[in-house]
C-alpha cells in the first residue's frame, strides 16, 4: 500500500514535470503555430492612451494566437532614449511607435524597413498614404516607418465666444481667416467677450510654441538645412516674421505669455479664452467640459498655402539582434489592424488617419469636428531633418527657450531670431552621433 | 559584556591565549569576507569610471555602433561650448542659493528642538519626514503647490493682498523654485546632524556657565555654535557636493525642459541631454569628468580650510 502509494506520488510529480517543460518548450517555440510572443512599445498616456488600448485590445480579439505585451513609457527625451539603447543594444521590441519627425535618427541604423510585399499581403499599399507624410517615413526609398496618422496644429473655436465676437459665418462655422492681422483682430474679439484672453496658447510649453512657430515660418517660405558641421542654412527674415507675429499675440490680451501646457487647454476649456492652438489631441479636455466648439485647419497667417506643423504617429521595425519570423510576421499583423481600426483613434483623438481607406470612408467624414480640418494632411510641415530635431527633441527644446524669450519680451524678435540660429550653428558645429 | 573580561583596577593585563581557527583580521581567509563588496564596487563603480574616462576620448555614439579615437577633441570643444559654463553658473548658483539656507534653517530648527520644547519627538518627526520621501512624490506636492491657476501659494499670496509669482514660469524664478522644494525636501538631513551635535555637548557646560552669569545669547555664541564647528564644516561640505549634483528633481519639475528660458538646467542635465538625448556619450563623458574634477577640487579645498580653521 505504502509502496504503491509512494509510486504514484512520483509518478505524479513526473508526470507534472513532463508536462510543464512541454509547456515551456511550446512556449520557446513560438512560431510553431502555438502561441506568439509579441512586445510593443509606445509612448500614449492620457486619453491618447486610453484609445491606444483600444486599438491594441482590438488586434488581442483578431488574433487570439499573439500575446502583445504592451508597454507605455513616458512621452518625449526619455521614450527615445530607451527605444535607441534597446536598438543598439539588439534587444528591442517586435513594433514600437514613432514620430515620423524622428527617422532622421533613428532611420538610418536602428530600425528594419517594412517589407511592402509583406504589406500588400495585407492589403495595404504606398499609394493609400498622403504623399507629404509619405515623403517623410520614406528614407531612400525605403519605407522606415508606417504612419498611423497625421496630427496637425489646428485651431479650436467656441462657437458662443466667436458669435457674440461677431466672427462666425452665416453657416455658424468660423468666418475664414486670412493672414495674421485677420487672426489677431479675431483674438482681440474673442478678448472683448471673454474679458480675459482672446487665444489660449502655452507659450511655456516648449510644443505648443513650437506648432504656431514652425507653421509661420513655413508659410513665410522659410527653409532649414541643418548640415552636418554647419552652418545652418536657415531664413532670418522669416524667422523674425514668425517671431514677431508670436511676440503680437501674446500682449497679454490677445494670448498670456505666461499659459503653460495645462493652463491653456484648460482656459480654453473654462471659456476664459475664445480660441486654442494645440494639437487636435485636446478635442478630450474641450469634450469633457461640454462647451460648444469646433475645429478647423490652421488658417495661412501669410502667403496663400496654409502650411502647418505636424508630426506623425507612426509604426515602426526596430532593429533586434535576432528576428523571430513568427513575431515579425505578428507585428506586421498588428500594425495593420491598428491602421485599419484607426477610425477610434481619430474620432477619440482628433488624429488625421493616415490610410485613405479610414480617411475616407463615410464614417470619419461624419466624425465632427475631428474630420473638419483634415486637409491639413496635404500641407503637413514636418520639422527640419536632424538627429536633434523632431518631436520631443533638443531642438524644440531649445527653440522654446528663445521664443519664449520673444513671448516674455525679453528677447526682440531680431534677438530670438539670433538666439536660436547661433544655438543651431553650436550644435551643429559639435558634430552629428550618427 | 561579562565580567570576567574587565580587567581589575591596578592589574596588568595577560596577553590572551592565541586564538585556534584562522584570525578575520589578519588572516587570509578575510578577504572572502569583502570580495562581495569589492565585485560589486568594481563592477558598479570603478569599471563605469574608467570605462567613461576612456569614453571622453572617443566620438562614441549611442546609435552608432564604431567610434573613432579623437585624443582630446571632447575636451577642447567643452571650453568652447557656451552651454557647458552656462549650466555649470546655474549649478554654482543653486549650490550657493541652496547651502546657505540649508545649513543655517537646520541650525535653527536643530536649537529650537533642542532647548526644551514640549513633544521634541513630534518636531523631530515632522522636520525629518520630507526627507523620507522620494523625489517623484516630493515634486508632485510642489508642482500642485506652485501651479499659477490652482497653486496653494499664489492663492496665498493673492489672499494677503501680494501679486502672483511665476513660479514654474517665471526665468527669473525658476531655479529658486528648485532651491524651494530642495530645501524643504533635505533639511532634515542637516537637522538631524546638528540635533545629534547638540546633544553631545555635555550639559555641565552650560550649568557652569549660568553659575557664572551667562545668559542665553552668550551661552549660544560662547558654547554651543563654536562646539558646532566641526559638526558646521561636515554640513557645510556634505551639503556642497550634495548641491553641485542636482539633477532629478529639476528635471521632474520642469519635465525634462530646463526650466522657463532654460534657467533651471544644471550641468548634470546637460551631460544627460548630451550623451542620452542627443546620443553623444563621448561628448557628455567629457564634460562630466570636467565637472568630476571640479568637484575633487572644492572637497579638496574645503578640506584644506577645515582642517586650518580647526587648528
Amino acid at each position: 500500500m505504502t509502496t504503491s502509494h509512494r509510486l504514484s506520488r512520483r509518478t505524479l510529480l513526473r508526470a507534472t514535470a513532463a508536462a510543464g517543460g512541454a509547456a515551456l518548450l511550446s512556449s520557446c517555440a513560438g512560431g510553431s503555430g502555438n502561441a506568439v510572443d509579441l512586445a510593443y512599445w509606445n509612448f500614449f498616456g492620457g486619453s491618447d492612451g486610453k484609445l491606444m488600448v483600444e486599438l491594441v485590445n482590438r488586434f488581442r480579439a483578431e488574433a487570439p494566437n499573439v500575446r502583445v505585451t504592451a508597454t507605455t513609457l513616458m512621452w518625449g527625451p526619455p521614450y527615445y532614449t530607451k527605444l535607441a539603447m534597446a536598438c543598439a543594444g539588439g534587444r528591442a521590441p517586435d513594433l514600437a511607435t514613432m514620430h515620423g519627425s524622428r527617422l532622421s535618427t533613428f532611420g538610418r541604423d536602428l530600425l528594419d524597413e517594412w517589407d511592402l510585399d509583406e504589406l500588400a499581403a495585407r492589403g495595404v499599399s504606398l499609394d493609400e498614404f498622403p504623399q507629404p507624410v509619405l515623403d517623410r517615413v520614406l528614407v531612400d526609398g525605403r519605407l522606415m516607418a508606417l504612419p498611423l496618422d497625421t496630427h496637425p496644429l489646428v485651431l479650436y473655436y467656441n462657437t458662443d465666444i466667436c458669435e457674440k465676437a461677431g466672427l462666425l459665418a452665416p453657416d455658424g462655422t468660423l468666418a475664414p481667416i486670412h493672414g495674421a492681422e485677420q487672426m489677431l483682430d479675431a483674438g482681440r474679439r474673442a478678448a472683448e467677450v471673454t474679458g480675459a484672453i482672446g487665444i489660449a496658447l502655452g507659450s511655456l510649453h516648449e510644443a505648443h510654441i513650437w506648432m504656431p512657430f514652425w507653421s509661420g515660418y513655413r508659410q513665410l517660405g522659410g527653409q532649414m538645412l541643418l548640415p552636418d558641421g554647419g552652418p545652418a542654412e536657415v531664413d532670418r527674415d522669416a524667422m523674425v516674421g514668425a517671431m514677431t507675429f508670436l511676440r503680437d499675440l501674446c500682449d497679454g490680451t490677445i494670448c498670456s505669455p505666461s499659459l503653460d501646457g495645462q493652463s491653456s487647454p484648460a482656459a480654453f476649456a473654462s471659456q476664459q479664452a475664445g480660441f486654442l492652438f494645440v494639437g487636435p489631441w485636446e478635442v478630450t479636455s474641450a469634450r469633457t467640459a461640454e462647451i460648444p466648439f469646433s475645429m478647423t485647419q490652421f488658417p495661412a497667417l501669410f502667403g496663400d498655402t496654409p502650411y502647418v506643423r505636424a508630426d506623425s504617429h507612426s509604426f515602426v521595425l526596430p532593429t533586434q539582434a535576432q528576428v523571430d519570423p513568427a513575431a515579425r510576421s505578428a507585428a506586421y499583423d498588428m500594425a495593420v489592424s491598428m491602421l485599419r481600426n484607426s477610425l477610434a483613434w481619430a474620432a477619440g483623438g482628433g488624429h488625421i488617419p493616415a490610410l485613405s481607406a479610414v480617411a475616407d470612408s463615410p464614417e470619419y467624414l461624419a466624425e465632427k469636428p475631428v474630420s473638419n480640418y483634415r486637409g491639413a494632411a496635404q500641407v503637413v510641415a514636418f520639422d527640419p531633418e536632424a538627429y536633434f530635431s523632431g518631436s520631443g527633441s533638443t531642438l524644440m527644446a531649445r527653440a522654446g527657450q528663445s521664443l519664449q524669450g520673444v513671448t516674455s519680451r525679453a528677447l526682440t524678435p531680431e534677438q530670438g531670431a539670433d538666439d536660436l540660429i547661433g544655438w543651431l550653428d553650436d550644435q551643429l558645429t559639435l558634430g552629428s552621433p550618427l | 559584556m561579562s565580567a570576567g573580561t574587565v580587567a581589575a583596577p591596578g592589574r596588568v593585563e595577560q596577553p590572551t591565549a592565541p586564538r585556534r581557527g584562522p584570525s578575520l583580521v589578519g588572516g587570509r581567509g578575510g578577504i572572502w569576507f569583502v570580495l562581495p563588496f569589492m565585485a560589486v564596487y568594481a563592477a558598479f563603480v570603478l569599471w563605469p569610471l574608467l570605462y567613461g574616462l576612456g569614453l571622453s576620448f572617443f566620438d562614441t555614439s549611442l546609435v552608432r555602433a564604431e567610434s573613432r579615437f579623437v585624443g582630446f577633441d571632447n575636451y577642447v570643444r567643452l571650453f568652447a561650448d557656451s552651454e557647458v559654463w552656462r549650466t555649470l553658473g546655474i549649478t554654482v548658483l543653486f549650490t550657493i542659493g541652496s547651502t546657505i539656507p540649508l545649513v543655517v534653517i537646520a541650525l535653527v530648527m536643530a536649537l529650537l528642538v533642542q532647548t526644551g520644547v514640549r513633544g521634541q519627538w513630534f518636531w523631530r518627526f515632522v522636520y525629518f519626514a520630507p526627507f523620507l520621501l522620494p523625489v517623484a512624490t516630493v515634486v508632485l506636492i510642489w508642482q500642485w503647490l506652485f501651479s499659477g491657476d490652482y497653486g496653494l501659494i499664489n492663492a496665498a499670496l493673492t489672499g494677503i493682498g501680494l501679486p502672483e509669482v511665476g513660479w514654474l514660469t517665471d526665468p527669473a524664478v525658476g531655479l529658486w523654485s528648485v532651491v524651494l522644494l530642495t530645501v524643504w525636501w533635505t533639511i532634515g538631513f542637516n537637522f538631524l546632524l546638528y540635533l545629534a551635535a547638540l546633544q553631545a555637548i555635555p550639559a555641565q557646560l552650560y550649568e557652569a556657565a549660568e553659575i557664572d552669569g551667562a545668559g542665553g545669547w552668550r551661552r549660544l555664541f560662547g558654547i554651543t555654535l563654536p562646539l558646532l564647528n566641526r559638526t558646521t564644516g561636515l554640513v557645510i561640505v556634505l551639503q556642497v557636493l550634495a548641491s553641485l549634483k542636482l539633477f532629478d528633481q529639476a528635471y521632474i519639475l520642469y519635465r525634462a525642459n530646463g526650466g522657463p528660458g532654460g534657467s533651471a538646467t544644471p550641468i548634470l542635465q546637460y551631460v544627460y541631454d548630451t550623451g542620452f538625448t542627443d546620443y553623444r556619450l563621448g561628448y557628455a563623458s567629457a564634460i562630466s569628468y570636467v565637472f568630476f574634477v571640479l568637484i575633487i577640487l572644492i572637497a579638496l579645498v574645503q578640506a584644506r580650510l577645515s582642517r586650518r580653521s580647526e587648528s
